[in-house]
């Protein structure tokens, strides 16, 4: 099972699912990452956390504990 | 829904989704002029006003902070809430305007379903249209309106376009009778609602796909028609693109190892160009200064009106003002910086280390405004979701060297810096940055360990921010808020500088103004410095300076320098004005602040004979001013935002006792290594 934050810098993938019990995870819906939308990690930044996704042709920032919670198919 | 203030003017209320243009289309249709800037989450507190009157429209408009979805998350998003569904003083609104960011509908239309499946009667203003047109594309309004069901108004932040129209449609709407909507607000039970969350985007891309049509002349557009389906796809794709020249400059900007010297290089430039560019101009308004208050005393004479005039009022408040082209410059700088979006991705860089402290990254943007006030920083740390995080930001944001310290930074400066090596300044400047910023990581870790006893708030910790595309910073939106700050500023001096400086002249020169001395043999300026000290001498605030001597003789400082910092808790300028009144200061050294630096440079201890300013008393003096709590306003702020008087009885308490006892060691750490 693949999450979102083991993605590599210019790597896509296609959400599956949001595990529901990251406290963080009805923001992270609100800003469209919903299952079967493609994102793609866009940049990885100084410090590699947080790091940079593009969805719904916007960029969001997130840490990888919150990005944990993106599982994809 | 009803509209239960029916009889009083129609209520509108302003919400959408952060940076999606809300400020910019409040400002058109109320004629103000509030701050927008491209960062998400620049407005965290509701404003409410009368549409213009030119628009022929009698109602009132409330621009609200931006917010995602019905659920908030962090206080900046309750409050838009809040006046959603019960404005203290309007009560419920009659009519929604929903800003739309076209080039990002996919997102922004979340909000328009959950309203209308609130029950709330909406009409949405699509902006951005113009950045949507870059990417060849534009939107079906009316189709878009017959999906949604409710009325779309195009709007173009830039010029202004379709107000008119958006006003008209507001009318109709206000005429025709409310739809019953049959509403359930139960659409946002906690379980069901990441459910929800999921099928309404379902829909919305279903939406999508049908409003979002290319832009083609007219030679093309059989063409197209043809191709429809395959242009669909790619449609598709290319909205789904970040705007690519964003992802050129990230690429730059968030680089793994020079993005980091990139951000160190960034905040460099900031705090020395504050110096650097304002010395030239500052040296002529002080000019003009000191020729207006030697006319006064030509013209006036020597007496105590032309005194009152010349020292108290011109020389007092002129030694403040002096300062105008510094501020205006910080908060040009600060302002291009927040409009070209680069603001979230120093907040993104910064995260991992804040984080570490007990902040976050989202404490950038508060503690960066801190450098200009920390009133609105500590607002603006409303965007800030876990509360723990939040108290520690407000904690420590009156560390940061706010514009009000930069007079005493700069006329300290001036006083230390060789004249020949005054380039030193500006260095010196940042310098002082840095350390304050230092002082403020350290004091945020200590507070942080100690957390328990001093915050007392634990909470989920978390980092979700969007990073908005580069934009050209737009100059007349950053000198309008140069200009606007810098007013509030002259408006300070006007009001309580000027106050607060005509007192302390008062009690400078009174009760003894015409002291007797032996002035034979003196030449005419010899006399006149031998009756200012003796009148100085026997005034009140010499009699007020004797009762804190005890305090100030410990950090190598006289009852003058006392007074000055007392009269520094008022404001924190007056430091400079309560200088220039003490020292008698009026133009005759050319420009005024010359003479008041001149006058410093003499000054010396009674009692000892020693130097009054001195190496050693002066970096005193400096490393007061970063950690002292010398604003009134700060601690009524942070009462309101913490919601007790703790915090803020704290922060006075642990910073200005932090202030003394460094002072102190400063000044004689540095006697005991002979630097006086
Ligand atoms: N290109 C373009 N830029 C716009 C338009 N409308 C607003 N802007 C810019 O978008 C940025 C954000 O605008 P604001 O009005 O501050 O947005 P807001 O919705 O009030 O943002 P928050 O208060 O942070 O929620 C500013 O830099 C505006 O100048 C538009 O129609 N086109
Ligand atoms: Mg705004």
């Amino acid at each position: 099972m693949k999450t979102a934050a083991e993605l590599k810098e210019g790597e896509k993938g296609i959400i599956n699912k949001v595990d529901f019990k990251n406290p963080c995870s009805k923001r992270i819906l609100e800003f469209g990452f919903t299952p079967g939308k493609e994102i793609e990690l866009v940049n990885e930044s100084v410090f590699r956390d947080p790091i940079t996704f593009s969805v719904r042709g916007t960029l969001i920032a997130i840490r990888k504990n919150e990005a944990r919670s993106i599982i994809l198919s | 829904m009803n509209t239960n203030n029916s009889g009083s003017i129609p209520f509108i209320v302003l919400v959408g989704a952060p940076n999606s243009g809300k400020t910019t289309l409040f400002n058109y249709l109320s004629g103000k002029n509030y701050k927008t800037v491209n960062y998400p989450g620049s407005t965290v507190e509701y404003h409410t006003s009368k549409i213009s009157e030119k628009y022929n429209f009698n109602a009132m408009i409330l621009d609200s902070p931006g917010i995602i979805s019905l659920v908030p998350s962090s206080p900046d998003e309750q409050v838009a809430i809040n006046s959603l569904y019960e404005h203290p003083k309007y009560g419920k609104p009659d009519l929604v305007v929903l800003t739309v960011d076209a080039s990002q509908i996919s997102r922004h239309l979340l909000l328009a379903k959950e309203l209308k499946d609130a029950g709330f009667r909406i009409v949405i203003a699509l902006t951005m249209l113009d950045i949507l047109k870059k990417k060849n594309l534009q939107i079906d309004y009316e189709k878009l309106s017959d999906l949604l069901g409710c009325k779309v108004a195009p709007v173009n932040g830039q010029t202004g376009e379709g107000i008119y129209e958006l006003i008209q449609i507001l009318k109709n709407e206000m005429l025709s009778e409310p739809v019953n909507t049959n509403g359930t607000d139960g659409i946002l039970v906690k379980d069901s609602y990441k459910k929800y969350l999921i099928k309404t985007y379902n829909d919305i891309e279903k939406i999508e796909d049908e409003v979002l049509i290319p832009v083609v002349d007219k030679k093309s557009l059989e063409k197209a028609n043809s191709q429809l389906k395959v242009l669909n796809n790619e449609l598709k794709n290319k909205l789904e693109a970040p705007d690519s020249y964003t992802l050129k400059i990230d690429r730059i900007l968030l680089h793994k190892t020079w993005g980091l010297i990139i951000f160190f290089f960034i905040m460099a430039f900031t705090f020395t160009s504050i110096f650097y560019l304002a010395v030239p101009i500052m040296e002529l308004v002080s000019q003009f200064f000191g020729l207006l208050s030697q006319g006064a005393i030509d013209l006036l004479g020597n007496g105590w009106f032309g005194n009152l005039i010349a020292n108290g009022i011109i020389g007092g408040t002129g030694a403040v003002l002096v300062f105008i082209p510094q501020i205006f410059i910080l908060f040009l700088i600060l302002g291009f910086l927040e409009d070209t979006g680069y603001l979230a991705r120093g907040a993104m860089l910064v995260d991992r280390p804040l984080s570490k402290l007990g902040l976050n990254g989202r404490s950038f943007v508060p503690m960066l405004s801190g450098f200009a006030c920390a009133i609105p920083a500590i607002m603006a740390a409303r965007t800030i979701r876990s509360r723990k995080e939040r108290m520690l930001t407000i904690f420590i944001i009156p560390l940061m060297s706010c514009s009000a310290r930069l007079p005493v930074y700069t006329l300290i400066i001036a006083l230390l810096m060789p004249e020949d090596k005054l380039w030193l300044g500006g260095i010196a400047l940042a310098s002082i940055y840095l350390f304050s910023i230092l002082s403020a990581v350290i004091v945020a870790g200590i507070v942080n360990k100690f957390s328990k006893t001093l915050i007392r708030e634990k909470s989920h910790s978390s980092f979700i921010l969007e990073l908005p595309t580069y934009r050209k910073p737009k100059l007349k939106v950053i000198l309008n808020n140069a200009y606007v700050n810098s007013k509030m500023y002259l408006i300070k001096a006007g009001t309580v500088i000027l106050v607060l400086s005509i007192i302390l002249w008062f009690i400078t020169f009174f009760p003894n103004t015409n002291p007797k001395v032996d002035t034979t043999g003196l030449s005419k300026n010899q006399a006149e410095t031998l009756i200012n000290s003796e009148r100085l001498e026997n005034s009140y605030s010499a009699m007020l300076g004797h009762v804190i001597q005890p305090i100030m003789t410990p950090i190598g400082m006289d009852w003058r320098v006392g007074v000055s910092l007392i009269s520094a808790f008022a404001a924190r300028e007056v430091f400079v004005s309560s200088l220039a009144l003490i020292f008698k200061v009026t133009g005759s050294d050319g420009t005024l602040q010359n003479s008041l630096l001149k006058a410093m440079r003499r000054a010396t201890i009674e009692k000892t004979g020693k130097k009054l300013f001195t190496f050693a008393t002066s970096l005193g003096i400096i490393i007061f001013f970063i950690f002292a709590l010398q604003c009134i306003s700060t601690l009524a702020i942070s009462r309101q935002e913490t919601g007790s008087w703790r915090i803020p009885m704290l922060q006075l308490f642990i910073y200005t006792s932090i202030a003394y006892i460094l002072t102190f060691i400063t000044v004689n750490g540095l006697r005991a290594f002979g630097i006086q």
